[in-house]
């Protein structure tokens, strides 16, 4: 699947709290080696037991729309011919607690409502200027 | 209930809509910072301490030798984000004065965005990132267009709405009552150009659930005041707008996108803390300035500062019930940043000492508690009550 806000649009800079996210074709979320505690956004320090060694767990990518919004003002003239578009939260029914950001693919952005359920799906990007390729988790409605 | 310290001196720079500001930024600080002096019947020599939040640009030593102080012992910053800190910068310079660090703080805040690029737009071409990528804490939501307060502040919106039954009306009534309110105000960026509730509904989409009239404009300005102990003040001019209670904080949230925390403003905790400290309830205050970069997340601090439950903040609100000097809740009387200007919430501190002074331009009766909540959806929130002096 290509990518919704269109190939052009800016890619993440990967680094090694990034990499599985947005590399891996999984939910791939920040697990701390020490406790197990599985946290996202990823953060240096493991908020449950302070640990700093972590590895990736690997979400079934099942999950819940807990907000959305459509945007209709282009903030970057790249997406100018990308609104609108909708952004939602999504919790993640095996990892509690926390959210993650995304765009949803498959459905009229004003149709997506708060409570639905969804399903991670991955756009392929390649990074032109070294061939990198990225499977960036996005979400379409599962009805 | 505190009281140790008071806002003695207030002042402004003209207000400008973006980039039109005749002045840099620097020298918008040190206009308003002479003119809040001034108006606390001191000299700039007699100041001798800075406090400013989320400006790395108009640094104290550079300010010092401008305006020619003698002597700087005091110089602080609240952690980065934004308006959230407005009322925790009063707060540190509260601290410095009651602790006796220093003896005359200016608080300040100065931006011109015009001149610096856009707030809250993070990377030279908005793109949140480095060149063509999104680095660090942007890629996480910068890979998907999330980019901006309001798109962030209109999911916090969106869920609240949902859960509480909110309607779009219920935000309307946030940015007319700020334009109102600013229609009293000469110094108001929107004096002159009141809002309909007509052409509110029919201005554009920004993100849902915010038209263009939810979101605050940009503007070039700034503000300031002077923050002195109480018997000091006491010698001065002005009457003393007494410093009741200050709190600043967050948690558990801190701040980070979570199910629990999705449709907080987060100011539960600021809340508890301000009335146990003052001794005081919602229902003490006579006039509140609420800060609001967009109209949503006002709705949620209404409802966690006290003032209304989540099933009632819409018929709080409603019905003229925020406009005019003798509304049901007297609200944001200066405009606010929706309606005066975009100095980030600073704008409602100074209106806030004019309320208790009896000078402002939508002057409530008898004002003996005047309430400043900073910016919602960002972390540590913070906020202020001002009163008559002790």
């Amino acid at each position: 699947m290509s990518r919704v806000l269109g190939v052009g649009w800016a890619l993440p800079a990967l680094d090694d709290s990034n990499r599985a996210f947005f590399t891996s074709g999984t939910l791939a979320l920040q697990r701390c080696e020490t406790c197990g505690h599985v946290q996202h956004p990823p953060e240096e320090v493991c908020a449950s037991c302070q640990g700093s060694s972590f590895d990736a767990f690997e979400s079934a990518g099942l999950g819940r729309v807990e907000s959305v919004a459509v945007v209709h003002h282009p903030v970057h003239p790249a997406l100018a011919d990308r609104v609108p578009y909708a952004i939602v939260l999504v919790s993640v029914d095996d990892v509690p607690g926390v959210l993650v950001t995304g765009n949803v693919v498959g459905t009229a952005p004003e149709a997506v409502g708060i409570g639905e359920r969804v399903r991670v799906v991955f756009e392929e990007a390649t990074d032109p200027s070294n061939e990198q390729v990225f499977l960036i988790p996005q979400w379409e409605i599962v009805r | 209930m505190h009281g140790a310290s008071a806002i003695c001196g207030i002042g402004e720079s003209d207000y400008y809509a973006w980039g039109e500001s005749p002045h840099t930024e620097f020298q918008l600080a040190c206009i308003a910072i002479r003119r809040a002096v001034e108006d606390a019947g001191l000299e700039l020599a007699d100041v001798d301490g800075f406090v400013s939040y989320t400006d790395m640009r108009n640094l104290p030593t550079r300010l010092a030798r401008a305006l020619g102080l003698r002597e700087l012992r005091w110089a602080a910053t609240t952690w980065p984000g934004g308006g959230n800190s407005v009322a925790a910068a009063v707060q540190l310079a509260d601290a410095a004065v009651t602790a006796g660090y220093a003896r005359h703080v200016v608080v300040f805040r100065a931006l011109a965005q015009g001149q610096f690029g856009r707030f809250g737009v993070a990377g030279g071409a908005g793109t949140g990132g480095d060149g063509p990528y999104m680095t660090g804490p942007f890629a996480w939501n910068g890979t998907y267009g999330v980019l901006t307060p309001a798109q962030q502040c209109a999911l916090r919106t969106a869920r609240f709405m949902h859960d509480h039954g909110i309607s779009q009306e219920a935000l309307c009534e946030i940015a007319l009552a700020c334009y109102a309110n600013a229609q009293r105000n000469p110094r108001a960026i929107r004096y002159g150009n009141p809002l309909t509730r007509e052409a509110y509904h029919a201005s554009r989409w920004i993100v849902t659930p915010f038209h263009l009239y939810d979101c605050c404009p940009e503007n070039d300005g700034a503000a300031a005041c002077v923050v002195a102990s109480s018997e000091r003040a006491r010698d001065l001019p002005n009457r003393p707008a007494s410093i009741v209670a200050a709190a600043q904080g967050i948690g558990p949230g801190f701040g980070v996108f979570t199910p629990e925390d999705l449709a907080s403003s987060h100011y539960r905790q600021v809340a508890d803390h301000l009335w146990n400290a003052a001794g005081l309830r919602p229902e003490d205050v006579d006039v509140a300035q609420f800060y609001e970069n967009f109209t949503g997340p006002v709705l949620i601090a209404l409802c966690e500062m006290g003032f209304a439950s989540p099933d009632g903040v819409e018929k709080f609100v409603s019905d003229g019930a925020l406009v005019g000097p003798d509304a049901r809740f007297p609200f944001n009387t200066s405009g606010g940043n929706i309606g005066e200007a975009y100095i980030h919430g600073f704008e409602m501190i100074n209106e806030s000492v004019r309320q208790i002074r009896g000078e402002s331009s939508c002057q409530v009766a008898s004002v003996e508690r005047a309430l400043v909540v900073g910016g919602p959806g960002y972390a540590p929130g913070s906020a202020l009550l001002l009163g008559a002096p002790t």
